[in-house]
């Protein structure tokens, strides 16, 4: 009974996901719609970094690198045969001909996002301490560089531009449905409590036959998938990429969002990284008003050391709120506060 | 008080309009948004005056009754913030809005590239006031006019004028890497400098952020035999160029193309050591009688200043050349618009008269080269490149 209550739940608030992307698209028009792909693509960077940072309990701050990469790959993949030959005259034969659909080409660039993920991994990840986020952070930078002075590949600095407009609000949909359906079986999965474990007592783990290096790296390399799409959503949204589209302040957004929503919290990520993105649109004409460019950036530091003085754990911790009980309209029902409570229903 | 007369007069019309004709279809204003860096870096010092000079076109096109039949031009200017992304979701919101016609702006081929694709996509004609690139129109499509000369002609005329007036032969090249102009303009005006027979020394390149350029400096005077530098730059490095090169103690001339008509190039390195420069821009200075008079006089009397640079003027006449397709067209359909953009075969603009002839969506117009003499700008001559 339950199981299947839950099962209607999770459909009837995709369905009025759906509803809703569908009115927009017919109601809004092109730049409120953008406005709201940021959102979305925005939650699917918050969701995925939460694998990593929330679950794991790693200190990531790749996201901006994965991006980069998922977002040149996907662009290079799309671009029109003509046009790359005016962009990227010296780009390799077997790549200037190409030109694949959308979805492959996401695809495509998630997964060498993966790959750049599980190489950076595979040496930082065995070893215990704070050395990801150093790694992580020179990752940035690294492929900043490379975006930089692969002239053949990224057109330099210059980035790319002028790519097929080919994300809209459906394609971002999907995507967070995608992530948040992953993150959410992954938490309650064996997987995710292993996870967990780690990075509650990574000795207790070890001792119960954890493979800690294992579970980390897939733990890293699944977030830089989703980052890797993002970066490629983000890309064909704004219609162009250049090697300083996502930055170190970018990271620290990310991290933000989420310490703010609870550090291992779906939930609190995917409301955190809307209501952020909400706010900064919204600040955007108060900005230029007042002329204090970067207060929406002073706002959301101040935000963060309000949380960690008030709520260390972040506004959900590691709970999920029931969201969806008012589609299961079950008088008397306890709304479950813990993940594992929750592990137990579904 | 002026703006509330003008728009009293406007009120009045409008009456008037309502009053004789049955529909009010034809009061309906004009639609074109101008997209420019306005707010953050160095492009916003001539950007900002190439929207004052639109805006005045716009205004006295209105003020002479508006266009077919008594529709006035709402010009609508976003800013741009210097950054890609926001040109990009700048001309995203422009095309959605309500009955948008033609989009304008933009004085530098990256910004142009980000933007004019979207118009583009919507078949909206886009006029670039100042983004120089020959290949824009073929990178972005039959939507794309320029109102200005491409690089490659300002480029061949200051490589001729270096190797023929000013008797350089053998030269420095400095280039923005993180600009399409500047590499542009660069790689034109290597190709005709090595034709005429000039040698180039060294090519040495810098990114738009830097600040510091003394390894490029001493590599600069490592070379004892260079007669000249030519520093590829745009507005944000123009200034401290010349400031770090002169610092150096180098009295070699600099030259640059029309990235350097910018107040910054003066007021940077400050009178006495902006001295000795060269560098191409938009015909329209020098120029005592005729529309480049009139212009100056009215710029002076709307905005309290002369026009600042040549970008003025190139903002007015790209306002200007989409306001004259408007009235041949008859219409304000994209298409038709387009379509009579394509057959502009005399248009008068201030920075000289604008044909697209051929199927090419750039003019041929004069290249002006400008001497800077102890911050001074003055023109030098005025010229039509050979090759």
């Amino acid at each position: 009974m339950e199981r299947r209550s839950n099962l209607v739940a999770v459909f009837g608030a995709a369905l009025a996901g759906a509803v809703l992307v569908y009115g927009a698209s017919s109601v809004l028009n092109p730049y409120l719609l953008s406005i709201i792909a940021f959102l979305g693509i925005n939650v699917i960077l918050a969701v995925s970094l939460n694998i990593t940072n929330g679950f794991t309990g790693l200190f990531s701050l790749g996201h901006p690198a994965f991006m980069t990469i998922g977002g040149y790959v996907t662009a290079i993949m799309t671009i029109l045969p003509a046009r790359k030959a005016h962009l990227l005259p010296d780009l390799p034969a077997f790549l200037a001909r190409m030109q694949w659909p959308f979805l492959p080409a996401l695809i495509a660039g998630g997964l060498v996002a993966t790959l750049a993920a599980i190489i950076v991994g595979f040496p930082v990840l065995r070893l215990r301490g704070h050395y990801l986020a150093v790694a992580t952070l020179g990752l940035i930078f690294i492929i900043q560089g490379l975006a930089t002075n692969l002239d053949g590949y990224t057109r330099g600095a210059l980035g790319l531009n002028g790519l097929p407009e080919l994300t809209n609000l459906w394609w971002v949909y999907g995507w967070v449905l995608l992530t948040l359906y992953v993150c959410w079986t992954l938490k309650h999965s064996s997987l995710g409590r292993t996870m967990m474990a780690i990075r509650e007592n990574e000795l207790a783990a070890a001792c119960l036959g954890v493979k800690i290096t294992r579970t980390r790296i897939l733990s890293f390399a699944l977030g830089a998938f989703f980052a890797g799409v993002a970066g490629g959503l983000w890309a064909h949204l704004v219609t162009l990429i250049t090697p300083t589209s996502f930055t170190f302040l970018l990271a620290f957004q990310l991290v933000v969002i989420v310490v703010l929503g609870g550090s291992g919290s779906i939930t609190g990520a995917t409301l955190v990284a809307a209501a952020l993105t909400i706010a900064t649109e919204a600040l955007h004409p108060v900005e230029e008003a007042v002329g204090l460019y970067g207060l929406s950036q002073t706002l959301l530091a101040i935000a963060v050391l309000l949380v960690l003085i008030y709520r260390p754990k972040g506004l959900f911790g590691m709970a999920e709120p029931d969201l969806l009980a008012w589609i299961r309209k079950l008088p008397g029902r306890q709304p479950t506060h813990s993940g594992s409570k929750r592990h137990r229903e579904v | 008080m002026k703006s509330i007369l003008t728009r009293l007069m406007t009120a009045a019309a409008v009456i008037g309009m309502l009053a004789t004709v049955p529909h009010v279809k034809a009061a309906d204003p004009i639609k074109i948004v101008a997209l420019y860096n306005l707010s953050a870096g160095g492009l916003a010092s001539i950007d900002g005056p190439s929207l004052n000079g639109a805006k005045l076109m716009a205004k006295q096109i209105n003020d002479a009754g508006g266009l077919l039949g008594g529709r006035m031009i709402e010009l609508t200017a976003i800013d741009t913030k210097n950054d890609l992304k926001e040109a990009a979701t700048g001309a995203k919101r422009a095309v959605s809005m309500e009955g948008v016609v033609a989009g304008i702006g933009h004085s530098d081929t990256t910004f142009a590239l980000a933007s004019a694709p979207l118009f583009q996509a919507q078949g909206l004609p886009f006029v670039t006031s100042g983004a120089t690139s020959p290949d824009l129109p073929d990178m972005i499509g039959g939507e794309m006019f320029l109102a200005c000369f491409a690089d490659d002609v300002q480029a061949h005329a200051m490589a001729e004028y270096a190797y023929n007036t000013l008797g350089i032969h053998n030269i420095v090249v400095w280039t923005d890497n993180a600009m399409d102009y500047t590499k542009g303009l660069s790689k034109y005006f290597q190709d005709r400098f090595t034709k005429l027979g000039g040698k180039v020394l060294l090519n040495d390149i810098y990114m738009t952020e830097d600040k510091d350029f003394s390894a490029l400096v001493s590599r600069l005077k490592a070379n004892p035999d260079a007669q000249g530098v030519f520093a590829s730059s745009g507005p944000d490095t123009a200034g401290i160029i010349i400031k770090q090169i002169r610092e150096a103690g180098i009295k070699l001339p600099i030259l640059g193309g029309d990235g350097y008509d910018t107040e910054l190039v003066s007021t940077v390195p400050g009178p006495d050591l902006s001295d000795n420069v060269y560098f191409t821009t938009h015909a329209y200075v020098g120029l005592d009688t005729g529309t480049a008079k009139a212009f100056r006089e009215a710029y002076q009397k709307e905005f309290g200043n002369p026009p600042e640079n040549a970008f003025a003027a190139l903002g007015y006449d790209a306002m200007g050349l989409v306001a004259d397709a408007i009235k041949r067209a008859g219409s304000t359909d994209a298409a038709a618009i387009t379509k009579a953009l394509n057959e502009t075969t005399a248009y008068p603009a201030v920075t000289g008269q604008i044909a697209f002839k051929n199927g090419s969506r750039i003019p041929s117009k004069p290249v002006a080269i400008m001497y800077v003499d102890h911050g001074k700008v003055n023109l030098k001559t005025t010229v039509t490149p050979q090759g």
